[in-house]
């Protein structure tokens, strides 16, 4: 190896002895290294061109990504809202419905008082015009009243017991021909077994439509002093009507409670001179002297 | 049974109630005043309901006062009758103050 060294020395002297050649091959070299950073350098600079393109594109996606993201997150409030405005609509609705239950509910109660007002209005209105009057004839015209108007009847007859407590004649009626009317036995038919016995009657089967004397509609004992004194019998009602309401029954108590008693009190009143004479002697039927 | 009528017709608010005997007695007391709605029965003495009808819508002050009937007369030619003379509204009896409260409160426009 140390052998060769020498003759390599040799040669390269020999080359670096050309001065020309040196020249010519440092200004090659040179104008090589120049071209070569020229190339470098624009290679640098396109990479950078392509470098910079890059990093905007990145840029506007990192921009759009974070849209997106900013987005996603609004769509999740917004879910979570349209979750709680859904529960909100459900409770409301619930509520909704509560409501419309109790309106129903208070609705039917309304109704309810109205048609208790409206019976009891019936029956005040009975109750007056029983009492108000103390005219045998005045008493029996507002009976009549009652009886046509409050509770729709047609033709019906009141009857009042004899004396020897076996028969019971008609003292009034509406709608049916006097011929037709008699005494009536007590415990005979219908209307006799009411008189008897002093239980009411009352056909159900609607419509109630084709009432006799035989088979009345309906039978009222008019009771007094805890004794059946009378009876009215309803035979039939208006067309209009085909079915008893539901303040009937009460105005039939009412009638037969008060009936026979606004009689009583009328026919005693019309064998006085008048209400002072009346009430003579009221304070010894007190005991107050 | 008046009273019956006016005990439903003060559950009206603002409503006045003047009553007469029979129709006569109802043109009397038309004439000494202004109603805004009427109501009769058809079977009244002296005058019945549906003369008195007939003399108010030929009477230029109440000519177009409602007019409701209210009556035992339930058949459909009473009622036409009724509603040709002039009258407004047809109740049969027995009397229920709902059904006339509420046609009073429809003819009077009132809630």
């Amino acid at each position: 190896m140390n052998d060769e060294r020498p003759k390599k020395r040799a040669k390269d002297k020999r080359t670096s002895d050309a001065p020309v050649d040196l020249t010519k091959e440092r200004e090659a070299f040179v104008r090589t290294f120049l071209r070569k950073g020229v190339e470098l350098t624009e290679d640098l600079l396109r990479e950078n061109d392509v470098l910079q393109s890059q990093l905007s594109s990145l840029q506007i996606e990192n921009a759009r990504l974070r849209a997106q993201v900013a987005s996603d997150d609004a769509i999740r409030e917004l879910l979570r809202t349209v979750e709680a405005l859904e529960q909100e609509k459900k409770e409301l609705m619930q509520r909704s419905r509560e409501l419309e239950q109790a309106k129903d509910k208070h609705q039917g109660r309304y109704t309810e008082i109205e048609q208790e007002l409206n019976d009891l209005a019936n029956l005040y209105v009975a109750s007056f015009q029983l009492h108000v009057a103390l005219a045998p004839r005045r008493v029996l015209r507002n009976v009549k009243e009652l009886l046509a108007q409050l509770v729709g009847a047609e033709s019906f007859v009141i009857y009042i017991v004899e004396p020897d407590g076996k028969h019971a004649q008609p003292v009034g009626s509406e709608g049916i021909a006097e011929s037709e009317l008699g005494p009536v036995q007590l415990g005979a038919g219908k209307i006799g077994e009411s008189l008897a016995t002093g239980i009411a009657s009352m056909q159900t089967a609607a419509p109630l439509t084709g009432g006799t004397l035989e088979e009345p509609l309906a039978v009222i004992p008019l009771q007094a002093d805890g004794r059946c004194v009378g009876a009215i019998a309803i035979l039939s009602l208006l067309a209009q009507k085909t079915s008893w309401a539901s303040v009937d029954e009460e105005l039939f108590h009412l009638l037969g409670a008060h009936a026979a008693t606004a009689l009583i009190a009328a026919s005693l009143f019309s064998r006085t001179s008048g209400p002072a004479a009346a009430l003579a002697g009221l304070r010894e039927q007190l005991h107050l002297e | 049974m008046r009273q019956l009528l006016v005990f439903a017709l003060a559950r009206i608010k603002r409503l006045s109630v003047v009553e007469a005997d029979d129709g006569v007695d109802g043109l009397r007391k038309l004439a000494a005043g202004k109603f805004d709605l009427i109501i009769t029965d058809i079977n009244m003495p002296i005058m019945d309901g549906l003369k008195l009808v007939k003399r108010i819508r030929s009477d230029a002050v109440h000519k177009d006062v409602p007019i409701i009937i209210i009556t035992t007369e339930g058949s459909s030619e009473d009622r036409q009758r009724a509603m040709s003379l002039g009258a407004n509204a047809y109740i049969t009896k027995p009397i229920q103050a709902p059904q006339v409260i509420a046609k009073v409160k429809e003819l009077l426009k009132i809630e």
